[in-house]
């Protein structure tokens, strides 16, 4: 199988495509094929030559850190959690999520993600259990990666700079729901940083890798 | 103290942070990648703390089960420590909004795990890591919203600041910059977990890679039962690595079987009876690699309904690694490596042997003996977070400015020559083979002949670490590069201890010594002296006197 990546070797270089030959094992997932292509052996790209050590984020492998998403076959998507046997085609390419800067080749710099939720003050402070709130939603939402797939994915996000994204959008409502006091200002910045930009298309819900509705979040919310 | 700096932002080192800055004390907190790529969120089963003591439950059964599962090597009054202030952090967890699972009357419920007298491990759902990692987060932010924490990511440990045993502070690798950075505190805490990636295939992120350990053992520190190494009995194998079934799915009344002539034998049960499947993990492990037969768990009767509701992660990563649907077919199961109860050697304050340099979280070593419970480690995460941080917060000591400047730059000079270096050996393979040597030599069994020839392949990698003929990859972060010389020497801890416990206790098993041998009911402390590796026994005083 041909793999083609668009590479980078630093912030602020320029990209590049270069194109490896995978002849591993068909039935595993794109991170087994980065580390087959990047630890098997000296890393050689399609000719044969001498090739730079692919960069790209790594941590648990199935799904449950959200360290190497990147945008695979033009979808967003997880590499550990996107298999080489539901892909159509018999080439594979892999980019860098293109919302994000790069810091090189598939690692890009998702620091935006954490500097959005601490401008709007996205913590619970003191802590109420209400029964009226819904349990499984928070536990969903509780599972959230921050891998900024749905950043990717979405269409009117560009780059955070009023627009958080649906992950800001559930984070609201969980601390909603579990914050005693000053829920007003948990919606205000909801309302402010959501609510008046998306236009609910949600491509977030369908690329999440971990499954997080969204839409209920949303509902919750728009409903205070 | 005023100032402290924090290694690693897994559920330790977060707690840390965080008890720390609500001390006022000014926090910076250190990691390549954010909370959400830990290792901490993988934990999956639940955290042990009595609740309720109407089923007969008490904190002194807690602390009993928690001895006898290390196999009484743990001190008794770390195991006290930790086991009474459990219920406690459960509450602050909750305060802090952690979705804990709740029974109907919506208190927080409980499942019994390995070991347990009675049932006492309170979870959410089948990844309690993960939520407890969440809550953490945003607490986090809460201070950082004040000033009182600074997260730095893309940031790398180097090594410490010591002088006349006493920690200054850390030199930093800044991913960004690809320099050093010298920063000096009154405290730092180490929280970077343990060393999976070490050995080939495990349950653990493969950031965890041991690092730290091995550098700070080069720099003085004393390292301890690097051989209580825990393979957890159900694993499931993939492609790239050791999935973890979690003991909840033997919580919740899974059965661990193998067929003879087409019959279920639930050898478990057989043995020890009802409990059988939730015998502590050392001897489910041990049991299994003892039958020689491919082994499978059985939760397919508890019936669709209760695996979704109560183990649904166990469900989605069969289905979606492996293509099986456990609501109807067995899980393959095998043991595999999955946390390391020792580490780097700390007294009850999680201190080192280093003035003013802690421990906390997998890294460090206390409470878990030969042999960790389900349950306890989330619990020793939180509470060595805890406990380190009110020691700091106690000191009045605040230390002197002190200049590292030259250091920071022979160090970098030496990066450089990493850089440069045309050496004939590719780091990749020293990688490898340190990976094939530990994995084959620190099985659920060993013996001195293998571990032998094992020290021997360490020696010479480490020969040709120190002497200049790696070739280093110029494409990769200095990181992967510099981090090399560290990683081996912890291997060879790890294997020098090994070798060193003559008897069988908990996970450590050898098949020449097969007893259990009451001289060595200690722990093993192991140091490094210019390239010479120590090993002594120590008693509890030693350490937590």
């Amino acid at each position: 199988m041909r793999v083609k990546i668009l590479r980078q070797n630093n912030p602020y270089s320029k990209p590049y495509w270069q194109a490896f030959k995978y002849d591993g094992d068909m039935n595993v997932s794109v991170a087994a094929v980065l580390e087959y292509l990047n630890y098997n052996d000296d890393v050689k790209d399609e000719n044969g030559h001498h090739a730079d050590v692919i960069s790209w984020e790594c941590s648990c492998l199935q799904a449950m850190c959200g360290g190497c998403a990147m945008v695979i076959n033009g979808k967003p998507g997880l590499a550990c959690d996107t298999f080489l046997r539901d892909l159509k085609g018999d080439e594979l390419v892999l980019e860098p999520l293109r919302k994000f800067p790069v810091i090189s080749d598939l690692v890009v710099d998702r620091g935006i993600i954490q500097e959005n939720l601490k401008k709007a003050n996205a913590y619970i402070g003191e802590y109420e259990h209400d029964d009226k709130y819904s349990q499984d939603l928070e536990y969903q939402i509780g599972r959230c990666l921050k891998c900024g797939l749905c950043l990717e994915a979405c269409p009117n996000y560009v780059k955070g700079v009023n627009f958080y994204g649906a992950l800001f959008a559930n984070d609201s409502y969980f601390i909603n729901a579990r914050r005693k006091s000053d829920k007003e200002s948990v919606k205000k910045n909801y309302d402010e940083h959501f609510a008046k930009g998306c236009s609910k298309s949600l491509a977030c819900e369908k690329v999440c890798p971990v499954n997080i509705p969204t839409l209920a979040s949303m509902a919750r919310m728009n409903r205070l | 103290m005023t100032k402290v700096l924090i290694i690693g932002s897994g559920i330790s080192g977060l707690t840390c942070a965080i008890e720390c800055a609500s001390r006022g004390i000014s926090t910076i907190l250190v990691s390549p990648f954010p909370s959400e790529r830990a290792q901490s969120v993988l934990a999956a089963g639940g955290i042990n703390a009595v609740l309720r003591t109407d089923n007969g439950d008490s904190i002194e059964q807690h602390i009993k089960d928690t001895l006898n599962g290390g196999c009484n090597i743990a001190g008794v009054k770390a195991v006290t420590g930790l086991c009474s202030e459990a219920p406690d952090i459960v509450r602050w967890l909750e305060g802090l909004g952690t979705v804990f699972s709740r029974d109907k009357e919506s208190k927080i419920m409980q499942r019994p795990f390995g070991g347990q007298t009675y049932p006492r491990t309170c979870f959410a759902g089948t990844s309690t890591g993960k939520q407890i990692v969440t809550a953490l987060v945003m607490e986090t932010r809460r201070y950082e919203g004040k000033g009182l924490i600074e997260r730095r990511f893309w940031t790398d440990f180097y090594g410490a600041l010591i002088k006349d045993k006493t920690c200054y502070g850390a030199l930093l690798y800044n991913e960004a910059t690809r320099t050093l950075e010298s920063v000096t505190a009154d405290a730092v805490v180490i929280a970077t977990g343990g060393q999976n990636r070490m050995f080939s295939k495990t349950t653990g992120s493969t950031q965890c890679d041991g690092y730290a350990a091995g550098k700070l053992f080069e720099q003085g520190v004393e390292l301890k039962n690097l051989e209580f190494i825990q393979y957890h009995p159900t694993a499931i194998e993939t492609d790239r690595k050791n999935m973890l079934i979690s003991e909840a799915a033997r919580g919740e009344g899974g059965r661990l079987y193998y067929e003879d002539g087409g019959k279920r034998v639930y050898f478990m049960e057989d043995k020890f009876g009802e409990k059988g499947n939730l015998m502590p993990r050392d001897v489910v492990s041990k049991t299994m690699y003892e039958t020689g037969r491919d082994i499978y768990l059985d939760v397919s009767f508890l019936g669709k309904a209760q695996i979704l509701d109560r183990i649904p992660e166990v469900y989605d990563l069969c289905m979606k690694y492996r293509g099986l649907d456990i609501t109807r077919e067995s899980i393959p199961v095998k043991p595999s490596v999955h946390f390391f109860m020792g580490g780097i050697a700390v007294g009850l304050n999680h201190m080192t042997n280093i003035s003013n340099l802690y421990a906390v979280g997998e890294c460090a070593s206390i409470y878990h003996g030969a042999n960790r419970l389900g349950g306890n480690s989330l619990l020793a995460a939180v509470y060595s977070g805890r406990t380190a941080a009110k020691d700091i917060a106690s000191r009045k000591v605040e230390q002197e400015p002190s200049d590292w400047s030259e250091f920071a730059s022979r160090e970098q000079g030496r990066l450089e020559a990493i850089r440069e270096a045309e050496g004939a050996v590719f780091s990749v393979h020293i990688k490898n083979m340190l990976r094939e040597n530990i994995t084959g030599s620190l099985g659920i069994v060993r013996s001195e002949k293998e571990i032998d020839k094992s020290i021997e392949v360490l020696d010479h990698l480490i020969d040709v670490e120190t002497s200049g003929m790696v070739r280093y990859d110029s494409s990769e972060l200095e990181y992967f590069n510099y981090s090399l010389g560290g990683i081996l020497k912890l291997g060879k801890a790890m294997l020098v201890c090994a070798r060193s416990r003559c008897e069988s206790r908990g996970a450590h098993l050898r098949s020449d010594y097969p007893e259990r041998e009451e001289s060595f009911k200690k722990a093993t402390i192991i140091s490094y002296d210019e390239g010479e590796f120590n090993t002594r026994l120590v008693g509890e005083d030693a350490y937590e006197g």
